[in-house]
């Protein structure tokens, strides 16, 4: 079975946690003789993939996968000099060279199409520019920067829809006579490139869900991103949702048949080398970490209140919150307002090593989100021996039974549930032991036959 | 002449509530829940059980007997909940067949933390048997059936003649769980549960029949004679709430309870006799050592489902560690005593732990700690302050 695969990030270049459920869904599914063709909009050279061919949307690919045949001819296999060159250093197109672009991609592969595709209405509408109703060219164009008085900005910068235009036209060009058995596509970035791709192809097409725009954003909706989301999501042929929790939202928001959606969790890959780091919890201080996105979602500002209550309990208690987004400034103002200086740190944000340092540092590990589609950054916290405290409102909650859990709103509860856990050492050796046997079990694997009936089920 | 010695357990605890570190110093217990619960097992269980053994007493005309250990905890909370399933039990005690036992008025874990509360709380007990059925144990039950050569010698200085304990494989060895043991070095007689048998009806009630369907009495009868010898006495010891609440009427446990009875019966050379019969009728075959603390709790059959981790022990460790100053908070830490709030903290994982999460009030068994450290803690507060 050869999947095409459309996805946004891949490590170690990531922003949150999509990238690396790709790495560990894409491995695990390859190690069941899946052949997956993974393709991103950029691809920077250091990328370590062994198990796939690994190409960004022009087919500049990286990894020993890639051979002359996986590479559309007058390109070099890897050029990593080229490829490093930022994506949004390309020249923009406005909406009518996008479309342009578009049809014209699409009128090159028309020749090659069977008769029955060709002749399909949904065919034509791409030609348009249009599927399935939606506009592609307005729905991708940026949204004008909101000004609601209280300092809010648009989350995503303007260019990330050129990115997607961009992607979506690079993609149509390049794989719509490429062979494979379906299309796998990550998240709202590579809908409009997956759903195109599954018109002109005919081929089936299968939409991952790790979040949606009602989890990240809250009451402030992109109204753009949400309807990229439900055409994409309408137009797929199965979906898979990384929780429960987002298989609800997705039926809620979307008015999606519950038949065609699929729960798949996330998995983890085990840690080896935690006994290094572990020795160095040599902090004279309790220590309660915040790791993520500084955003709405996230629920920084929760964090803050929870912290509030316990200070005058825990005196010896260090608050990290580590991240970076748009609501830093404020909940250090917040911080600053309620006098929390003394116990509060900021570290910006953390990769590699020393996030990797602080998850050990770390007593606790408190993921207070007020909507979390998985949030596999608790498994990663178990996996440094770090006990965890998580909101109900997340996917892994639904997961993981050796876990605090509280309501995020319920900010009496979530700083009763830290007290005792620094409180009392035996809690928190309890949770532990008992989570990482859990967390093994929680294993890609798993998730990779899953999804592998989803394959199957599609294709009959 | 074989014989069956059926002892069932009552008991009820009082739950604690989701009692928060904010909140300020008073109401422990989750009355809504023990009051709900208390009236729903009493109506399920306790008082058509009752009622069908009661039936049976006069039916076999006296023939039947059988065995209750009922905790102070469980009086108590039928007393204030649930008046008519007390007064069921009196009339059952009325009849003469049936036999109580002594046990801990809290259904404690004190046998194995302090000798002075055991004692006090087992007193307490026997005062309340004396008061509500007229009777004072001279058998005994330690709690979930906790027992080792250790507490044998504390149940012989208490003055009891005979002692129930679990049937485990490794301690039996060779011999038969259906014979009369003694307790190392002391003149106090033991009976052991076949855990076989009682377990076919406890857990696998749905499944332990014909072609693995429901349990009828005349297949477990005949199981039963099949494995007994002549002189043989089968320890049928289960919870009672197995009628009713754990296995519901629907499942046809009250009818397999009603019947049961007239099977055994059948056979004329069968008889049941209580405790102190069966120790007047049969001498022991001689001592049989518990050099370990066993119990019929888990796959395990020791104390693991109450001090099996970190957790638990913590929190056995401070209760036991604390001295109450007036008798209120005397009568709270005896509560807070009862060895299901310990049973709520067990993080075993597979088969165990349902029946664990079955039982527990509790989300998890964390958070059973965790009201459990922020009463502890408030006790300890309002004792110093």
């Amino acid at each position: 079975m050869k999947i095409l695969m459309l996805g946004w990030e891949y490590p170690p270049h990531i922003a949150g946690g999509l990238g690396t459920a790709c790495q560990g869904l894409t491995s695990a599914l390859a190690d069941q003789g899946i052949s997956i063709h993974f393709v991103v909009p950029q691809i920077y050279g250091d990328e370590k993939v062994e198990h796939m061919v690994f190409t960004d949307s022009a087919r500049r690919g990286v990894g020993p996968r890639i051979d002359s045949s996986e590479v559309a001819s007058g390109e070099t296999a890897i050029d990593v000099e080229v490829s490093r060159v930022p994506a949004f250093l390309t020249p923009y197109w406005n909406p009518s060279q996008f479309k342009e672009a578009v049809v014209s991609a699409t009128k090159r592969q028309w020749a090659s199409l069977p008769r029955a595709i060709r002749e399909e209405p949904v065919a034509r509408a791409l030609i348009d520019g249009e599927v399935f109703g939606v506009d592609l060219v307005s729905a991708l164009a940026p949204e004008q920067p909101r000004s609601n008085g209280n300092g809010s900005r648009a989350r995503y910068a303007p260019d990330i829809f050129k990115e997607v235009e961009r992607f979506t036209a690079d993609v149509i060009a390049r794989f719509s006579s490429e062979s494979f058995d379906i299309i796998h596509a990550h998240d709202w970035m590579t809908f409009p490139a997956a759903v195109a791709l599954a018109q002109t192809t005919g081929k089936p097409l299968v939409i991952h869900v790790h979040s949606l725009e009602h989890d990240r954003s809250g009451l402030f909706l992109n109204s753009s991103i949400n309807e990229i989301e439900n055409f994409g999501l309408s137009a797929a042929d199965r979906i898979i949702a990384v929780s429960h929790y987002t298989k609800r939202s997705i039926e809620k928001h979307h008015n999606i048949s519950a038949n065609k959606i699929f729960v798949v969790h996330n998995g983890v890959y085990p840690r080896g080398a935690v006994t290094d780091y572990r020795l160095k919890k040599t902090w004279p201080r309790h220590v309660v970490l915040f790791l993520g996105r500084v955003t709405f979602q996230k629920g920084p500002d929760y964090f803050v209140e929870i912290a509030s209550r316990v200070i005058p309990h825990v005196p010896d208690v260090l608050f990290v919150l580590a991240g970076s987004g748009d609501m830093l400034p404020a909940v250090m103002d917040q911080v600053r307002g309620m006098k929390l200086d003394n116990h509060f740190l900021f570290p910006g944000f953390l990769q590699g090593e020393e996030l990797e340092e602080m998850f050990s540092i770390a007593d606790l590990y408190v993921m207070p989100s007020v909507s979390e589609p998985f949030g596999i950054t608790a498994l990663e916290a178990i996996s440094f021996d770090t006990p965890v405290i998580i909101s109900k409102q997340s996917g892994v909650a639904e997961v993981l039974r050796h876990a605090l859990k509280a309501d995020f709103w319920d900010i009496e509860r979530m700083a009763d549930l830290i007290i005792n856990s620094l409180l009392h050492e035996e809690l928190r050796n309890e949770m532990v032991l008992m989570a990482r046997e859990e967390v093994r079990r929680l294993h890609w694997d798993a998730a990779a036959l899953k999804t592998i009936e989803v394959y199957q089920d599609v294709i009959v | 002449m074989p014989s069956v010695c059926a002892y069932f357990q009552v008991h009820q605890p009082y739950r604690l509530r989701p009692f928060s570190f904010f909140d300020k110093s008073g109401d422990y217990f989750n009355n809504a829940l023990n009051r709900e619960v208390m009236q729903r097992v009493a109506a399920r269980c306790y008082i058509p059980a009752n009622q069908a053994l009661l039936k049976i007493i006069k039916a076999t005309r006296g023939t039947f007997k059988v065995t209750f250990s009922i905790t102070g905890t469980a009086i108590e909370q039928m007393r204030e909940y649930a008046p008519e399933a007390l007064k069921s039990f009196q009339e059952l005690a009325r009849t003469g067949c049936v036999e109580f036992l002594g046990e801990t008025y809290h259904h404690s874990l004190a046998s194995l933390y302090s000798p002075t509360e055991f004692r006090e709380q087992v007193l307490l007990h026997q005062d309340l048997m004396q008061t509500e059925f007229r009777c004072r144990p001279r058998i005994f039950r330690n709690t979930e059936l906790i027992f080792s050569d250790s507490i044998g010698a504390a149940i012989s200085d208490l003055g009891f003649k005979a002692v129930l304990a679990e049937g485990v494989d490794e301690i039996l060895g060779w011999r038969s769980p259906n014979s009369v043991y003694r307790v190392v070095g002391r003149d106090v007689a033991l009976l052991t549960k076949n855990y076989a048998l009682s377990d076919d009806i406890a857990f696998r009630f749905a499944t332990s029949g014909e072609h693995g369907g429901t349990l009828t009495p005349e297949s477990f009868v005949a199981r039963m004679r099949e494995r007994a010898q002549s002189d043989d006495v089968v320890g049928i010891f289960l919870d009672y709430e197995t009628f009713g609440e754990h296995h519901r009427e629907e499942s046809g446990i009250l009818r397999f309870l009603a019947e049961l009875p007239a099977c055994v019966l059948a056979d004329s050379s069968w008889k049941f006799l209580t405790p102190s019969e069966v120790i007047q009728q049969h001498k022991s075959v001689g001592e049989l050592s518990y050099p370990r603390h066993t119990s019929w709790a888990d796959c395990e059959r020791d104390l693991s489902a109450w001090r099996g981790n970190e957790i638990q022990r913590k929190a056995l460790d401070a209760i036991y560690a604390y001295t109450p100053d007036t008798e209120e908070r005397r009568q709270v830490w005896r509560k807070l005593q009862t060895s299901d709030h310990f049973y709520y903290m067990a993080t075993k994982e597979a088969a165990d732990s349902a029946v664990h999460s079955y039982f527990s009030p509790f989300e998890s068994p964390y958070e059973a700690f965790i009201a459990f450290a922020n009463v502890a803690r408030d006790l300890g507060a309002a004792q110093r302050s």
